[in-house]
């Protein structure tokens, strides 16, 4: 089976940007990449263009502007994890050996289109009774602080920490330092969370090209690929009966895929990027990926561990907290911070001899299942 | 027919109300491994069989978990406490919580109760759901 590499990335600055479109931002990010790998856009096979709340064939209103209408494009939604989504489509057509060099990315105009709080689709049981996303995830952090003894500034340390990374990414929608002071007087969301437990709402676009071993051997630059050894989906299961919001299955699983397709281990794994929508999401995801024990990672960021420069840093990039959360460019985002780590090329926020790096994302709500889609993605250096 | 009695539901297909303002939540249960849905499935996850029964389910349950909502949609006044109820079957469902910020905790017994919920298009009160206190 051949391997797959990324060999190109590019992302626009994260934040508001009124003065956009969808297909200009998702534009800048593709061209972007396809700079950084250095190749004639016409070496591109095939493409995944993630969007959610954006209108119909954004991802061919993109491809007309780069210079590569022409080439199969399927456009893919699975809430916040459709960039990562589009990403495993090209993963996928270099493994089938449908193409040697794919494109994915995401995009979202999200100002344009969204004010205040998510909530689960229209329809929805849940919606119908008041359910928004924050209360959702503030609901989890409640029970997990009821087992495990969390405390709200434990809570409010991993916004701090984020938006301390955030400071350090120029491409960062955050770009000020915070303390947990500032965290416990913010305007409250739904309780434990105030304002700065959520991520907010962000414009911006992320893409990669990503290129089989063949190709990268042949007309690559070998110092600079890095190798997608995994990239792993999957969808929340309907409970048979109530379960634990505490330990989350669906990532647990999804990451099993990734360890098992990558042949690593979470022991060896040095850094990640994950889904930290909202503080206790963090917590969550870490340790659904089995990285931590259950109910002690919220120690570890207190002492620091999570840190760059720590023992295993988290969101280095500044994560959805802080780097912003334009949904389906998220996951496209995380991939491309990986990248830099992986390349040495993260400058102020570089994690020292960084070899393994495992990026999650997670989306979407529906009454009865644990949660929509999951991905997980792990590069090798 | 009756219908012009029959109190108008928020969601008739997850929440019945009779005429006496009583009332359920209607879920699945499957014959076969007993598990319960809501709300209803056309499948049972657990052990993929088709036929599941339709039934009311339980009134009371404990609560798993809860939130104090401050920013929603322009549908809900806030604030309001919103929670997760383990009924008796058992299955989970969310609701509003009607007991105060202050005193609500995990692990308290509730029961359903149908409440106001709005009105329709002809002017007709629409029931809704929340659980509350156990009387
Ligand atoms: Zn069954």
């Amino acid at each position: 089976m051949t391997d797959v590499y990324v060999i190109g990335i590019g992302m626009t600055q994260f934040g508001k940007h009124p003065d956009r479109t969808t297909a200009s931002l998702g534009a800048e990010a593709v061209r972007k990449a396809i700079h950084d790998a250095g190749i004639d856009p016409r070496v591109i096979q095939t493409g995944y263009a993630g969007h959610v709340f954006q209108p119909m064939v954004t991802g061919q209103q993109v491809l007309a502007q780069v210079g590569l209408a022409g080439i199969p494009l399927a456009n893919v939604e699975n809430a916040c994890s459709s960039g990562a989504t589009a990403i495993r489509g090209s993963y996928l057509d270099i493994l089938a050996g449908v193409a040697d060099v794919s494109l994915a990315f995401g995009t979202e105009h999200l100002t344009g289109a969204f004010k205040g709080a998510f909530t689960p689709g229209e329809d929805d049981p849940e919606a119908a009774v008041g359910a928004t996303m924050p209360a959702v995830y503030a609901m989890r952090a409640r029970r997990y602080m009821e087992e495990f003894g969390l405390t709200r500034e434990q809570l409010a340390r991993i916004s701090v920490k984020n938006k301390r990374n955030a400071a350090l990414n120029p491409l960062a929608h955050f770009k000020k330092d915070i303390t947990i002071d500032d965290v416990l007087a913010a305007r409250p969301i739904a309780e434990p969370f105030g304002l700065l437990d959520c991520s907010p709402v962000s414009d911006g676009a992320a893409a990669v090209v990503l290129a089989s071993g063949d190709w990268v051997k042949r007309h690559g630059d070998p110092a600079r690929a890095v190798r997608l050894a995994a990239s792993a989906l999957r969808t929340g299961e309907v409970e048979t009966a109530p379960g634990s919001m505490t330990f989350e299955v669906l990532t647990h699983k999804t990451a099993r895929d990734a360890y098992e397709a990558a042949g690593v281990g979470p022991e060896d794994v040095d850094f990640a990027e994950v889904h930290d929508c909202f503080t206790i999401a963090e917590i969550l995801r870490i340790e659904g990926l089995g990285l931590f024990e259950q109910g002690t990672y919220p120690h570890a960021v207190e002492r620091g561990e999570a840190d760059i420069g720590g023992r295993f840093p988290v969101n280095p990039s500044g994560g959805l907290l802080g780097k912003g959360h334009p949904l389906a460019a998220t996951g496209v985002a995380q991939v491309v911070e990986l990248t830099k780590q992986l390349r040495g090329e993260a400058e102020d926020r570089q994690i020292e001899g960084a070899r393994v790096g495992i990026a999650h994302c997670r989306g979407g709500k529906a009454a009865g299942v644990e949660g929509a889609a999951c991905t997980v993605q792990i590069l090798v250096r | 027919m009756t219908t012009t009695k029959t109190p108008v539901s928020f969601r008739p297909r997850e929440l019945v109300v009779a005429e006496d303002g009583t009332g359920h939540l209607v879920g699945s249960r499957c014959p076969t491994c007993g598990a319960h849905y809501f709300p209803t499935r056309e499948v049972c996850a657990g052990c993929l069989t088709e036929d599941l029964e339709t039934v009311p389910l339980p009134r009371r349950g404990t609560l798993y978990t809860y939130t104090v909502v401050h920013q929603s949609t322009p549908a809900f006044e806030t604030p309001y406490v919103l929670g997760y109820v383990d009924l008796e079957a058992p299955v989970r469902v969310m609701g509003q919580i009607d007991v105060d910020p202050e005193e609500v905790a995990i692990g308290m017994a509730l029961e359903l109760k149908i409440v106001p919920w709005g009105t329709d298009d002809e002017g007709r009160t629409v029931w809704g759901y929340r659980f509350g206190g156990v009387s």
